[in-house]
């Protein structure tokens, strides 16, 4: 099974790091194949907001750099998995740029969903979704960020997804304990 | 004799001149111009690729009364380039010491009929105001933006007939310095047709409008493709190795 990682940190997020390095052993300790994505590392252009890639390229996005890449391994994983600090509730804009480019993963066409208005899917599976937020000392935007993961999984219908926050002043060595119940949230280790 | 107020419409959209943000935003700043205040564009999806427009935007940001930023809605947030403009703000509100009260007016619109849609993405920009340093000036929810095709809003035409009183009425409000009362932002996010009928349009003539521009390009056909699909019997294995 495969595990994609978008890391959505700046350079030196050592709570970011160390939470993703726990994913990646307790991951690989049950048999997984797990691939970290440092985004900032990564040539991933803007979405260009051209919809060229649900009406010219259908499925594949216009522009051609490592935000094609991205979108095919989190279609072809199991598991993804969205590392960012909280940004005023939100994603980073790091993060966000990947996830920008993983709408041609829809299709343009609607359907009703929950009773709102949603794109109909392009794909017969989608991964589960993981998403973690870092959050700074001193705010609480943690129902913002959450309610925020809840939207998306309306989006992408992930079969199974978790959420949640750490805050940054909590002790480190209770992230292998956090991360542990994460997992076992979205039934991928036991 | 006080000098003007200045307003700044600040763009959040990275099809800049010709969005649906822009068409939104540009006619409430019209309203302010035409009420005495002086007016500044910034496309902030383009200003944060490069330091002289990371420059630029901060000093323009700075030196405004009130912010107006226009944006769409991309996965129940704000485009990428967006959230690294209200970052690189935020940083450099924290080590300068604003000289005035600022108030800061969100406008989104969302491909969606739905208002609702938008509802988490305006809560994280009214978090980055208070974070910020800035004042709330009020939020608009425009749904079914794409229906405006970017074009400059017609006071007369029926479809945006209500977006347009809203916008009228806030730029009364912000024009005495006050943030938009909730009449103008319940109006101006009010959309032309019942909700019902909106969703019922949309899922059943929406296919038509995506359909024909495919066709433009020669990619009918191609509309379902599945470029990135692995075979079962990949997955099978994969299962099986665990």
């Amino acid at each position: 099974m495969k595990t994609v990682i978008f890391n959505g940190a700046k350079e030196g997020d050592q709570t970011i790091n160390v939470i993703e390095k726990t994913i990646v052993d307790q991951l690989t300790k049950e048999g997984w194949e797990v691939e970290p994505l440092e985004l900032r590392n990564m040539h991933i252009a803007n979405c260009l907001g051209c919809f060229g890639c649900w009406v010219k390229t259908p499925g594949t996005c216009v522009i051609n750099d490592d935000g094609r890449e991205t979108t095919r391994k989190a279609i072809q994983s199991d598991l993804m998995v969205w590392l960012t600090p909280v940004t005023f509730g939100g994603y980073s804009s790091e993060l966000k740029k990947a996830l920008d480019r993983i709408i041609p993963l829809l299709l343009p066409y609607f359907q009703l969903y929950h009773g709102q208005i949603h794109h109909k899917m392009r794909y017969e599976r989608y991964p589960k979704l993981l998403v973690i937020g870092v959050q700074e000392s001193g705010v609480d935007y943690e129902e913002t960020f959450l309610a925020l993961a809840e939207r998306n999984t309306l989006n992408f219908r992930h079969p199974a997804y978790a959420a949640s926050v750490f805050r940054r002043d909590k002790n480190p060595e209770t992230i292998p304990a956090f991360v542990e119940e994460l997992l076992n949230k979205v039934e991928v280790i036991s | 004799m006080s000098q003007p107020k200045k307003v700044l419409l600040l763009i959040g959209s990275p099809r800049g001149e010709k969005s649906n943000s822009h068409a939104i935003g540009k006619f409430l700043v019209d309203k302010l111009e035409g009420n005495g205040l002086v007016s500044e564009e910034a496309i902030a999806t383009r200003l944060v690729n490069t330091s002289e427009g990371i420059e630029k935007l901060l000093n323009s940001v700075e030196n405004a009364d009130i912010i107006v930023l226009a944006t769409p809605l991309y996965i129940d947030s704000f485009p990428s380039p967006t959230i690294k403009a209200m970052e690189l703000i935020h940083e450099n509100r924290k080590v300068i010491s604003p000289s005035k009260s600022q108030l800061l007016v969100a406008i989104m619109n969302s491909g969606f009929p739905e208002k609702e849609h938008m509802d988490t993405a305006l809560k994280i920009i009214r978090n980055f105001v208070q974070e910020s340093n800035l004042k709330w000036g009020g939020g608009i929810r425009v749904g079914w933006g794409m229906a405006l095709n970017g074009e400059p809003l017609d006071e007369k035409k029926g479809m945006t007939k209500k977006l347009t009183r809203g916008l009228t009425l806030a730029s009364v409000n912000l024009s005495y310095g006050q943030p938009i009362s909730k009449e103008a932002e319940d109006l101006a996010s009010t959309l032309f047709l019942p909700p019902f009928l909106a969703k019922s349009m949309m899922h059943l003539f929406g296919k038509r409008g995506w359909d024909k521009q495919a066709k433009d390009n020669n990619a009918k056909s191609k509309m379902c493709d599945q470029p990135y699909s692995i075979s079962f019997a990949v997955l099978n294995r994969r299962t099986a190795d665990v």
